[in-house]
Order: structure tokens, then C-alpha cells, then sequence
């Protein structure tokens, strides 16, 4: 047994915190959250340079076959700094969903990927109200050659030149990919509460042709449900890094900030409530370590792991970031400061892919 | 990573397992299970049996008879004994008192003590906690003074678990008030025959008598008890307390009791007792992983430090919640319970099996979050040795 990080994931992480330190603060954040495409092409292309865009596919399709753990890392790193970029849409929901498929032309879409030039998006909720993601209305029509329904929630949509979209073709769940610019496809897109973009999507009639079915039945949806699996662990790993950064930097501040003539450090019910938001961050990370590890081993477990991290994020992450708003006092509800943006993170990722009640009937499965 | 054992490993762990299986004494498992209170019989045979197969010095190095094993069989060991349902090894003898021996101690107190501590011939208590002196235990008061080649001691020791039972006790005693309290402790073995050592029970919210008040007057005490140097038992005693962290998680034993737990709230068709079941769980889950990391670090040179006390604070509030559960399920049922007078009638009440024993249980748990450091200085030890505040 052996659970410290080999060389190369050390590596992988101070690579990530240098850009994250150097191209990526706080400010610099807020003109990606303020620019017309919410994401930063200049930090996209520096992630393709890196090979980070390429990480998690199989050598076949021009990847590095990383798993699972150096998402995590990735991802952790993701959300100290509450980077925005679009990884999540493209690379691991759209991208290692095609990796894995049978679909003709996934190599080509892919190397758009790792090269930073092409932009995919999944497009699979439709009410954004459950999460029962498995029975779209969206319908492929019985000669396959049309599909037509509504997407919402569209990560990233607006910067797509295509969509993985989710559908049902009689009772047979359904994956299909389209163009952004085809007929009958218009959209509209929205801020996401954490700076992100996304949009809704009308599929009107848009014509499809074989060459555009990526799988019918149970093999979509295997790939379906894995490819949000990895996406739910990746956020998962994201609250880990934002729950650690919640409790290192409520601790710095309530060091420095002085009432009743000395540091509110010093008083033990701020205490005690630092050291929770420690204990929650650290159960977190272990649930992490489980969840990543069954992952990458591809057990039968690997959705009830990744359940029981999202629960527990879900819950304990938004109440570390609540603590930390609490802590800070009103420089913690101010929008120029970074910790209230925590929050508006973690309560984000609490609702992505299922909040922790859906999560905590599905581990008890 | 990899998060299997070696092949060495789990060989080790088939070999604890089926001993458990089949050599642990059966019906200290069935008690234990059903949150029956255990004899002191019942403690002597499961101690007699792991001496005898050589596994009570499970935390000890070689050279004083123990087994030497790595952190991770450690682990195992623990893990296994917990899942099989075994009550842990009274801690007061084999990794409290014979640590301090066997690396404070004089030759001859270690030939004196430590053999019949790994064959369970002696049994230990632990003379800490007083009256006035909980969580601040360097306060503490009972007095030894030095009389020629003896030590008289005076005072009062409390919430001595099973004092009732002990041949020995090793306490702590002011031996100097001049300095700060932490200075001038001594840390002294006495035998519990000796005149003048009282010991008065104190009955539980459980209703059992498992702890003690401990009234020590004009005890005379040879001075060869003396562990190390005298005033320097503060030293000795976080030693004691540092030493025996791994285990304290009780991983083994609460993922037992959940199993007993899912297999009854199973077949209550209550969503509500089902969230609770789920969400304890996923902190079963957390707190295991979160012990093999430490062990990991450990195992690869690492030390672990305060980070362990989120193993003591976790582990006890799973102990305790699950507990509680099990009251819920038994729902009104939990309310007929022995009690310190037993049953009114010669006869169990109508509920389920479990439900009689599962308020004795909640009730007994309560002590975890309170004993070896509350849960509350546990937080402080964070705050001040991981979060520097």
C-alpha cells in the first residue's frame, strides 16, 4: 500500500500551482469572468503547450492515458485558484467520453482537443430539476435522421463547435454529436454562479446522419454515465482544493485581523470552527483518495465512491465555505474579495451532476 | 498509489482473521455484539487467548517479547479484530504502562512487570484523572512524599476504569509544587493491595459499573516503583498518551456494528433512518482512508502528527452516532432497558433483540468523546500544532 503521489503527479501539481500563481490570480480571474468568452484563450493555449489538454486520453487517440488521480490533482489545483477555464465541458465530459466510444471520427475531434483549437460540449440536462439524466425527451427519430429537443445547462456551450447530445431513440438512450452551426440548432447563453459560461440549446429538426451516432443503448449509456462519473469526481476533487483553501486562508486572516486588542485567532469558538473546516477538508480528501483509486481501477464500486465524495462535498464544502465567509467577517460577503467566491463555487458544484441528497441515496443504493 | 496490501500483508491478515474465527473465545464476541456487558471472566479468557498466541505485545518491539509488527499489521491487526466484533485489549497494561516501562524504566522493573503484562498475569489501571484535574491534567494534586526508601501517598485518583478489577495502578504524583505544575509529577506503580487504597465505584448513566474513584491515604510505596526520574512524569505521560494513537479510529469495530445496523434498518422501510445510515457510512469510509494515509506516511518515513487527533475526534462521533441510530431503530422499544436495577419482570420486553441493549449502548458510548483527551482538546491540539494558531 502506498498512498503518496509518485514523482511525476508532484511534478504535474507544482506545474499547475506555478500557472496558477502566475497567470491565473485573483485579478487576472476576474477579466477572464468579465470577457465576452469566459474562458482565457491565452491560458487554454499555454494549457495545450503543457499537454494538459491531452492528459487524460489513450495513447491511440494522441493522449498521455493519465487517470484519474492526475485529474484530481489537476482538478484540486483547479479549485485553490478557481481557475474557470473550460476543461471540465471539454476534456473530461465530451473528450474522454468520445476516447472511450467507437465513434469514426473520435481521433480527429480529439486531436482538436489536445491542440487547444476545438471546444466540445455535452449537452445532457433538460429540466434542471432532477437529475435523472437517463430519460431525455430530447428525441433522435426512429429513421435516425432527425433530432429535436432542449438542452439547458450547457457548459461552455457558446465557445462548442460541437455538441455531444444526450437523447432517446424509442426506448434506447441515445448519444449523438452535432455541429454548432448546423440547421435548426440556436442558442442562448448565461453566466454560471461561479463565472463559468453555459447555454440552452433548441435542437430543431437538426439533421443527423449516420456518421453523427455515437452509440445506441446500453453502450451510450456506459459511456454516459462514465464520462459523468469522471466529470463528478473531478468537481469533487475541485471542492477538495477549494475546502483546503477555505481554511488555509480563513486561518491567515484571523491571524492578522485584530479585535478587542488582538487577533481573532485567538478566541476558541473561531478556533474550534477552523479546525472543522480542517477535519471536513481532510475527509474530504480521503473520500478523494477512494474515489480516484476505484476510478482508475474500474471496479464496480467506482459510482458509489464518487457518490460518497459528492455527498460529503456537497454538504461539508458548502459549510466550509459558509464558515469562511462567517470568519471573514464583511470582507467575506464583498465581491472584490476572493473567499466569498468560494462559495458561489462550492454551491455550484453542490448542484452539478446531483446535490449530496441525490448523492446519498445513490451511495446507499 | 495502490491502495492493496502487500502479499505479505494479507497473508498476515488471512492469518489474524482466521484465528479470530476460530480461536477468539466466542462468547466475548456474542456479548459484545449485542452490547452485553462483559465479566471480568469474560476479559481474563480473550486476554489468555491472544497471550497465548503470542499477540499481546502487538505494539511492542521484539526485544522486550513483543511482536515487532510494522504500522500496517498494526493496522490489520485492529481492523480484523474490530470487524469480527473482539472488544479492544484494555489498553491500560500492554500500551500504556509497559511503553513507559520498557522505555523509561529500569532492568529490573522491566523483568518485574513487563512478563506478566504480555501473559495478562497482572492487571493494570490507569491513576490520572482526579477530582479537580480533567482536561487539565498537569493540575492534579495527590501527593507523594519521599519517606526514606518509600513514597507515602495522599490524595485521590477518579474515573479509574476498573479498578475494581486491577492488581496494579500507575499514577501520577506531585513529588514538588515549587515549580510550574507540569514540573514536579512523578509517574509511580502501586500495587492495589497495598492498606490504605480505596476504591469506591461510581455508577454509570448506563447503569454498569465500569469506573472507579481511587482514595489513596498514607499509602506507603516502595521507591524502586519509580518509573525514570522523579518530576519528570509529565514527560512520561504524553509518551503514554502519544504512543497508542493507531486503533483509536476503531474503524474495524464501527464498520461491525454498521453492518449489524444496515441489516436491521434494512427491514424498516424508514427513508430518514436510511440517509442516516448512508451519510455514517460515507464517514466510515472517509475516516478509514483517512487512517491509511497516515499509515502510508507513516510506512514511508513520514510522521503523522496531530493530524491522528482527527482520528480520535472522528472515530468516537462515529461510535457515538451509531449508537444512536441503533436507539432510533428500536424506536419505543429503546425505552425498556435494564437499567442499574434490571428488568422489573423476569421476562425481555416484546421488541427486538437488539433493542434492549441499544440504549445501554448509546448511553455507554457517551464516554468516548470525553476520555483520552475530550474531543474539545483534541480541537485545540489542532488548532494550535497543524493550524499554528
Amino acid at each position: 500500500m502506498n498512498l503518496n503521489y509518485s514523482e511525476e503527479q508532484t511534478m504535474l501539481r507544482e506545474q499547475i500551482q506555478k500557472f496558477c500563481e502566475s497567470e491565473y490570480d485573483f485579478y487576472k480571474r476576474e477579466d477572464v469572468v468579465k470577457s465576452d468568452q469566459d474562458f482565457d484563450a491565452k491560458a487554454w493555449s499555454l494549457f495545450a503547450e503543457q499537454g494538459w489538454l491531452s492528459m487524460p486520453f489513450s495513447e491511440e487517440s494522441g493522449g498521455f492515458g493519465f487517470g484519474a488521480v492526475e485529474l484530481a490533482v489537476l482538478f484540486e489545483e483547479f479549485g485553490k485558484a478557481l481557475v474557470i477555464e473550460p476543461y471540465l465541458s471539454t476534456v473530461v465530459l465530451s473528450g474522454t467520453l468520445l476516447d472511450k466510444s467507437n465513434y469514426v471520427n473520435k481521433v480527429q475531434i480529439i486531436e482538436g482537443i489536445c491542440a487547444g483549437t476545438s471546444h466540445v460540449s455535452l449537452a445532457y440536462s433538460e429540466t434542471a430539476k432532477s437529475y435523472d439524466y437517463l430519460a431525455p425527451q430530447t428525441t433522435l427519430s426512429e429513421d435516425g435522421l432527425s433530432l429535436s429537443g432542449t438542452k439547458t445547462l450547457v457548459l461552455n456551450g457558446g465557445n462548442a463547435s460541437k455538441f455531444i447530445v444526450t437523447c432517446k431513440k424509442g426506448n434506447d438512450f441515445g448519444l449523438v454529436i452535432v455541429d454548432a452551426d448546423q440547421d435548426g440548432v440556436s442558442l442562448n447563453s448565461f453566466s454560471t454562479i461561479d463565472g463559468q459560461s453555459c447555454s440552452e440549446i433548441i435542437f430543431d429538426n437538426v439533421a443527423i446522419d449516420l456518421d453523427s451516432i455515437i452509440a445506441i443503448g446500453d453502450e451510450a449509456q456506459k459511456l454516459f454515465q462514465d464520462s459523468i462519473n469522471l466529470g463528478t469526481l473531478c468537481i469533487g476533487a475541485e471542492a477538495v482544493g477549494c475546502m483546503t483553501s477555505c481554511y488555509l486562508k480563513t486561518v491567515e486572516y484571523t491571524k492578522t485581523r485584530e479585535q478587542f486588542e488582538q487577533p481573532i485567532s485567538n478566541f476558541q469558538v473561531l478556533q474550534h470552527r477552523m479546525v472543522d473546516m480542517f477535519i471536513d477538508s481532510e475527509l474530504a480528501r480521503s473520500l478523494l483518495f477512494k474515489a480516484m483509486l476505484e476510478v482508475d481501477a474500474d471496479s464496480d464500486e467506482k459510482y458509489k465512491h464518487v457518490s460518497a465524495l459528492k455527498a460529503h462535498v456537497g454538504k461539508a464544502g458548502k459549510l466550509s465555505a459558509q464558515n469562511a465567509v462567517q470568519l471573514h467577517g464583511g470582507m467575506g460577503v464583498s465581491e472584490e474579495m476572493m473567499i466569498g467566491h468560494y462559495l458561489k463555487k462550492m454551491v455550484f458544484i453542490d448542484a452539478l451532476f446531483g446535490n449530496a441528497d441525490h448523492h446519498l441515496k445513490q451511495f446507499s443504493k | 498509489m495502490d491502495i492493496n496490501f502487500s502479499k505479505e500483508d494479507i497473508q498476515f491478515r488471512d492469518e489474524v482473521r482466521e484465528w479470530v474465527a476460530n480461536d477468539y473465545p466466542k462468547h466475548v464476541k456474542y456479548k459484545q455484539d449485542n452490547g452485553e456487558p462483559l465479566t471480568r471472566e469474560d476479559m481474563v479468557d480473550y486476554h489468555k487467548a491472544i497471550a497465548a498466541k503470542g499477540w499481546m505485545g502487538y505494539n511492542w518491539p521484539v526485544e522486550h517479547g513483543g511482536t515487532g509488527w510494522t504500522s500496517t499489521q498494526l493496522y490489520i491487526y485492529n481492523q480484523e479484530f474490530g470487524k469480527a466484533g473482539c472488544p479492544p485489549l484494555l489498553a491500560f497494561g500492554v500500551s500504556m504502562v509497559a511503553p513507559v516501562i520498557y522505555t523509561f524504566g529500569n532492568d529490573e522493573q522491566k523483568q518485574r512487570f513487563l512478563p506478566d503484562i504480555l501473559n495478562f498475569n497482572t492487571w493494570w489501571c490507569q491513576g490520572y484523572s482526579e477530582p479537580g484535574s480533567g482536561s487539565d491534567l498537569a493540575s492534579l494534586k495527590t501527593k507523594a512524599v519521599r519517606d526514606g526508601d518509600n513514597y507515602i501517598i495522599n490524595g485521590a485518583k477518579t474515573w479509574t476504569t476498573l479498578a475494581q478489577s486491577a492488581d496494579w495502578i500507575f499514577v501520577l504524583v506531585r513529588t514538588d509544587s515549587s515549580g510550574i505544575k507540569q514540573q514536579g509529577i512523578s509517574f509511580i506503580l502501586v500495587d492495589m493491595k497495598t492498606p490504605g487504597i480505596e476504591v469506591k465505584p461510581i455508577i454509570t448513566i448506563d447503569g454498569e459499573h465500569e469506573v472507579n474513584s481511587v482514595f489513596f491515604t498514607d499509602v506507603v510505596v516502595p521507591a524502586e516503583n519509580l518509573v525514570g526520574e522523579e518530576g519528570k512524569g509529565w514527560t512520561y505521560a504524553k509518551f503514554l498518551l502519544a504512543h497508542e494513537r493507531f486503533g483509536i479510529a476503531a474503524v474495524g469495530a464501527s464498520m461491525r456494528q454498521l453492518s449489524r445496523l444496515k441489516e436491521i434498518v434494512s427491514k424498516l422501510d424508514n427513508q430518514d433512518l436510511d440517509k442516516k445510515v448512508a451519510e455514517i457510512e460515507i464517514s466510515i469510509s472517509a475516516l478509514e482512508l483517512t487512517e491509511l494515509r497516515l499509515l502510508s506516511a507513516l510506512e514511508n518515513g513520514g510522521h503523522p502528527g496531530a493530524e491522528s487527533s482527527i482520528l480520535k475526534i472522528k472515530g468516537t462521533e462515529i461510535q457515538q452516532g451509531l449508537t444512536e441510530i441503533f436507539v432510533e431503530a428500536a424506536g419505543e422499544y429503546a425505552l425498556m432497558y435494564p437499567g442499574p436495577h434490571g428488568y422489573g419482570s423476569n421476562d425481555k420486553p416484546s421488541g427486538p433483540d437488539f433493542a434492549a441493549n441499544s440504549l445501554s449502548s448509546f448511553l455507554n458510548m457517551r464516554k468516548t468523546s470525553i476520555y483520552g483527551g475530550s474531543n474539545e482538546i483534541q480541537k485545540n491540539i489542532i488548532s494550535k500544532f497543524v493550524l499554528g494558531v
